[in-house]
């Protein structure tokens, strides 16, 4: 006779063992290089920042530091409940899991409309990213950093989805998670180099 | 006795090694275009007309025209226009795999239609750009320097062809549950293809980081996509050689086949 409860206790104590790698393999070595492309960028950023340092500290006085912390806090709390979801998912609790990863994907959602009410009065008062370096780098990096979010939307959705199916599979969710808290902690740097260093 | 074996060995190993019975001789053959294709075209580029790395986009007049209108770039030109129709079956290469991944045709399908556009806008409009400028002489100073516009936004800002074939072949690949090529091939696909977004800035910054020569919009780029140009074409070569026989095309028996 199968013990359930001894199976999940098995199950959670291999997962928080020494040794345990979550989530697929593979997403380790895109996580990597996408933190090493982004710090190359933002080394970048620091150098041209320092030679054209009145620029920079002038343009960054036009962007919306108050939309700037409501993304931050929106990033934040999507991770902590998609950190939630994958412990409930790890302990098989999958009903949890399912809440917990779908109230992840909505407060996430609610990133890219924000960074889209920001940019268009930016665009339309002539802040484009023609306008000088720092503009353009603010573009670029935020621009590249949207994709991303608009891409672990996409991830969390099929996590929501694969939580609904009988077997779930934890090693997916575990990578869904992953890759959302690497697209947090990239904001978190945004956020601090675009909107508050001076 | 031992004399008859030797030479019935012999004969074995020669009817087996036969390089013309090899039944991938054909993707082989495609396959080996490529580096003839990559390294005419390094020579091209690089050495023999100075194209990349690019010029400044805000060289002076008189600078445009004296690349425009330089020795080397005949030599360049006229390699490019025998050489040019190569991308097409360095391209075949990608997708001859492509078809053998679980994934829906649509990806490989469109892979074929980025890599076609890309190649026109990238390649086949630098060279008449540039090839007006070498065969053809006589042009306003004005009208070369746009020529000059013309050739290395086609070259550089063609991303778009680019991040759709990328980003098919990056999908099929994650998504492909026959593992033709190696998932963290996939995952290095995604960013060769993000790097075709950061491209984008070069139609707008004559110079800095982000124009058509700089610092993130070109040497950044190449640093991620020469190692991931060679790694791939590597990967497709394991990808051939361990392509069991029996599914390739040229092994299906045709029924009641008639030859003249």
């Amino acid at each position: 006779m199968t013990n359930t409860m001894g199976t999940v206790a098995a199950g959670v104590e291999r997962r928080t063992s020494a040794g345990y790698l979550p989530g697929r393999p593979g997403i380790w070595f895109f996580i990597i290089g996408d933190l090493l492309i982004f710090g190359v960028y933002f080394v970048c950023y620091m150098v041209y920042r320092g030679q054209n340092h009145g620029l920079f500290l002038e343009s960054q006085q036009h962007l919306n530091q108050q939309i700037g912390v409501v993304n931050t806090i929106i990033l934040l709390t999507s991770s902590l409940l998609v950190a939630l979801g994958t412990e409930a998912a790890r302990t098989e609790n999958n009903r949890d899991a399912f809440r917990l990863f779908g109230a992840a994907l909505a407060v996430g959602a609610l990133f890219p409309l924000l960074k889209l009410s920001e940019w268009i009065p930016e665009i339309s008062a002539g802040l484009t990213p023609g306008k000088n370096m720092f503009f353009m780098f603010y573009y670029v990096m935020t621009g590249l950093h949207l994709i991303h979010v608009v891409l672990g939307l996409a991830i969390i959705g099929y996590v929501v989805d694969d939580l609904r199916s009988p077997k779930p599979s934890i090693r997916f969710a575990e990578t869904g998670a992953m890759y959302w808290h690497m697209v947090d902690v990239l904001w978190l740097v945004l956020f601090a180099v675009f909107y508050l260093m001076r | 006795m031992s004399g008859t074996v030797a030479i019935d060995a012999r004969s074995a190993f020669r009817q087996k090694s036969r390089w013309y019975e090899n039944k991938k001789l054909d993707q082989y053959l495609c396959f080996w275009s490529v580096p003839v294709f990559y390294n005419l075209f390094g020579i091209v580029f690089v050495p023999l007309s100075w194209m990349m790395p690019p010029r400044a986009p805000g060289n002076s007049i008189a600078g445009k025209i004296a690349f425009m209108q330089s020795p080397n770039l005949l030599v360049a030109s006229t390699i490019l226009v025998l050489a040019l129709g190569l991308a097409a079956v360095g391209n075949a290469v990608y997708m001859s795999q492509m078809r053998r991944m679980s994934v829906n045709p649509a990806f490989h399908f469109a892979f074929l239609a980025g890599a076609i556009a890309g190649a026109i806008v990238g390649c086949l409009f630098p060279m008449f750009c540039f090839g007006l400028g070498a065969f053809r002489h006589g042009y306003r100073p004005d009208v070369l320097a746009m020529l000059y516009d013309f050739g290395y936004l086609s070259f550089i800002g063609c991303l778009g062809c680019f991040f759709l074939n990328w980003s098919c072949l990056a999908l099929a690949i994650l998504l492909d549950k026959n593992n033709v090529l190696p998932k963290w091939l996939g995952y290095y696909t995604v960013w060769q293809s993000v790097t075709e977004l950061f491209a984008a800035t070069v139609w707008i910054a004559h110079d800095g980081p982000f124009a058509w020569n700089g610092l993130l919009a070109f040497w950044f780029d190449m640093v991620i996509y020469v190692p991931w140009q060679i790694i791939v074409y590597v990967c497709i070569y394991q990808a051939i050689k361990r392509q069991p026989e029996h599914e390739l095309p040229n092994c299906q028996p045709v029924p009641q086949a008639i030859y003249a």
